[in-house]
């Protein structure tokens, strides 16, 4: 119950921030950050993995309507979903507690850095591929989907650095 | 039988999985098929209202800037204004021509436009969209053309009742007929996806003559935009490979990421104009 209200207020202030602001933001004209994975990326660790994949799929259909891509984040954001789990378990090992949430302490600063990282790639190359496939430019493609990458690992490290809930539950 | 249930059940979440993904790659489909879709865009209820609260806060933000452009176009329409008095007194004073000048009657001038607010804007994506605040219930139809103060900006794609979709010049499916303001041969103009800046307008033949700083209008052969309206400047051009046709780079006039106000053209003839088109193409 307090995970499925979590959930929900991670879900409605992820997606305004990034429709209302994130979305205008293009840093050279090739980076936007797509900070909404912060949602997907913070559901806590052993979550069935149908309820995971469904979350996705719905937050990229949100963030479809409201940017005019039908389908392009859904489509990325649902694979993403899917190898969440086993990327949590290559990065971190089967050992983990169930019910914890993603975050520095609980996976340390390393194991954090290269899950968020790991998982945004997957996200950002899968979306750009869709994007392009009208317009195919491939040096265009490689160099919006490494800045995209960076700024939205950036964001999201400094994000969880700054979370209050994190920071309470370590006291 | 049991161990097949068991291990359906056991690896539903592939199954959920494919599902979702081929209903995101319909979606997909689909849009790229035709822009019909209204539930999944912004024209719709919901994300159209709350874009237009935030595009209600973000317009106060640019609102010097919008001023100044104003009363620049003020100034030159008063100029115009001046200019066209002028020219009616010359002909007031010359009695025989005056005589002459009577309008025909029957000519009407085709073209009435609605202000509208844009509510939301993109400028990174590939293809891009505009949404404006006036739907069908003020008229607006699919195929209208829509300028700003400065130029041309696109073209109306989806009409929600209170909102619709404007498919602008940066956006690869966007194609305008545009020629060198002076000359009649045109081209149509197209994005490259790169800068917001910049669009080519190809397939101009090559005898048309022009310089850098020329500026590129429509051409009003498509009866979404009357003829003359600007759409920019030469900025650089280059010949195509088979040598018969000139490359343009234009810059085009409007700036689309301080959009904020635009005019939609409605035109009364372009259902007739359509309509003897497609007859012509079909006794073709």
């Amino acid at each position: 119950m307090i995970n499925l209200l979590r959930g929900l207020i991670y879900f409605v202030v992820l997606v305004l921030i990034q429709v209302l602001i994130l979305n205008n933001i293009h840093f050279l004209r090739v980076a936007t950050p797509f900070l909404y994975l912060y949602f997907i990326i913070k559901m806590p660790v052993g979550t069935s993995r149908d309820v995971v994949v469904l979350s996705s799929f719905l937050i990229g259909l949100v963030i479809d309507m409201f940017s005019n891509t039908p389908g392009m984040h859904a489509a990325a954001c649902t694979l993403a979903g899917f190898i969440r789990e086993p990327l949590i378990r290559f990065f971190m090992g089967k050992d983990l507690p169930e019910g914890i949430y993603p975050s520095y302490k609980t996976f340390g600063y390393g194991g954090f850095f290269r899950y968020v990282f790991t998982f945004v790639i997957i996200h950002h190359v899968t979306l750009f591929l869709i994007e392009s496939l009208t317009l195919f430019d491939p040096l265009f493609l490689a160099i919006r989907i490494g800045a995209s990458v960076v700024t939205t690992t950036l964001l999201i490290c400094t994000i969880e650095a700054f979370n209050i809930e994190t920071q309470k539950s370590g006291d | 039988m049991r161990k097949l249930l068991d291990f359906l059940v056991r690896k539903r979440h592939w199954f959920l999985f494919v599902l979702l993904e081929i209903v995101s790659l319909m979606l997909i489909y689909r849009n790229n098929a035709y822009q019909r879709n209204i539930i999944f865009s912004s024209a719709n209820v919901l994300t159209g209202h709350i874009s237009s609260v935030s595009g209600y806060v973000t317009s106060y933000l640019d609102l010097h800037e919008i001023n100044k452009e104003l009363l620049e176009r003020n100034g030159q329409l008063e100029m115009k204004l001046l200019e066209l008095q002028d020219r009616l007194d010359m002909m007031m004073a010359d009695t025989l021509t005056f005589t002459g000048f009577a309008p025909d009657s029957t000519e009407q001038f085709p073209y009435s436009f609605v202000l509208a607010e844009v509510v939301n804007n993109s400028v990174s994506h590939l293809s891009n969209y505009i949404t404006v605040n006036k739907g069908r219930k003020d008229g607006i139809a699919p195929d209208m053309g829509v300028v700003s103060e400065r130029g041309v900006v696109g073209i109306v794609s989806t009409v929600a009742d209170k909102f619709s979709v404007i498919i602008p010049l940066l956006n690869p499916k966007s194609r305008l007929s545009c020629k060198v303001l002076g000359s009649s041969y045109f081209g149509s103009l197209s994005w490259n996806g790169r800068n917001t800046h910049y669009a080519n307008l190809e397939e101009l033949p090559r005898h048309v003559e022009f310089q850098k700083g020329d500026t590129i209008v429509t051409s009003g052969y498509s009866s979404v935009f009357p003829a003359g309206l600007i759409v920019g400047t030469v900025s650089d051009f280059e010949k195509q490979h088979d040598d018969n046709f000139f490359s343009l780079e234009v810059e085009l006039a409007t700036d689309f990421q301080s959009l904020n106000n635009v005019r939609i053209i409605k035109n009364y003839n372009q259902a007739e104009q359509r309509r003897v088109e497609q007859e012509a193409r079909r006794n073709d």
